[in-house]
């Protein structure tokens, strides 16, 4: 099956996330996704979708996220957009990854682990949204 | 998500089946929040843990610190790629020994 492009609207609650995730599934096997690029995808939108939800609203008003999915030949191209507060992502501090055990920070991890794990990644801010776009490799 | 706990041999292994995500996290938080009496080794089996976020790195690490602080190895065996991966690129593969299933976590630990 071709799924070349698909679209999801979202209400900024948690909850949202479950429905989305088995619609990420079901894209990943209908494409024929590679293991590893289906799970940073799925982990790419539940980090930012959680980030938003959590840290996006302190006013605790309603809110829209939208994601949508570009397949192209050689890349997934990814798009998170909030209308949260603003969030630069590229602003956030590195995690300490040498630490010890004891020594290791509890948390920060979301946004290192997709920055790393994407080809390539961007943020801007446009018109009071947060927009992420991201591409992850279809060759993992 | 599914977990189950048993011990084999002098080792408390604890399996995770499913997603470990926001949503999941807080039930292995609170299932690894006290340690077995009596235990010296607890092994996580994540052979059928399917996903992992940063929720469920934040509960691993926690669960490392606890054991560390109570003289108790915690280790982990049966990644399966996507997830070793995520492993890999949080550091924690090197703070928490990964073995590849559970007899070769167990012929180490046991």
């Amino acid at each position: 099956m071709i799924i070349d492009r698909i679209d999801f609207r979202l209400a900024n609650d948690l909850a949202e996330l479950g429905p989305l995730v088995r619609a990420l599934d079901f894209f990943g096997e209908a494409v024929a996704l590679p293991p590893k690029t289906a799970h940073r995808l799925t982990l790419a939108i539940d980090e930012f979708v959680n980030n938003a939800v959590d840290y996006g609203y302190p006013d605790h008003r309603q809110g829209e996220i939208t994601v949508s999915i570009r397949h192209r030949v050689e890349h997934l191209e990814i798009v998170i957009a909030d209308d949260g507060d603003a969030f630069d992502p590229l602003t956030a501090p590195a995690p300490d990854l040498s630490g010890s055990i004891e020594e290791r920070r509890i948390g920060g991890l979301g946004v290192h682990l997709v920055r790393t794990l994407a080809t390539s990644f961007a943020y801007r801010r446009e018109d009071e949204r947060n927009v992420v776009t991201l591409a992850l490799a279809l060759d993992a | 998500m599914q977990i189950d706990r048993f011990v084999e041999k002098n080792v408390v292994i604890t399996t995770v089946k499913g997603r470990l995500d926001s949503s999941t996290s807080p039930k292995l938080d609170e299932f690894m929040a006290a340690i077995p009496e009596g235990s010296s080794v607890l092994l996580l089996d994540f052979a059928e843990l399917t996903y992992i976020s940063s929720a469920g790195l934040r509960v691993v690490l926690k669960a490392a610190k606890l054991a560390k602080g109570s003289g108790v190895v915690l280790a982990i065996c049966g990644l399966i790629p996507p997830v070793h991966e995520v492993f890999d690129v949080s550091g924690f593969s090197t703070l928490i020994p990964i073995h590849p299933n559970r007899d070769a976590a167990l012929a180490t630990l046991g």
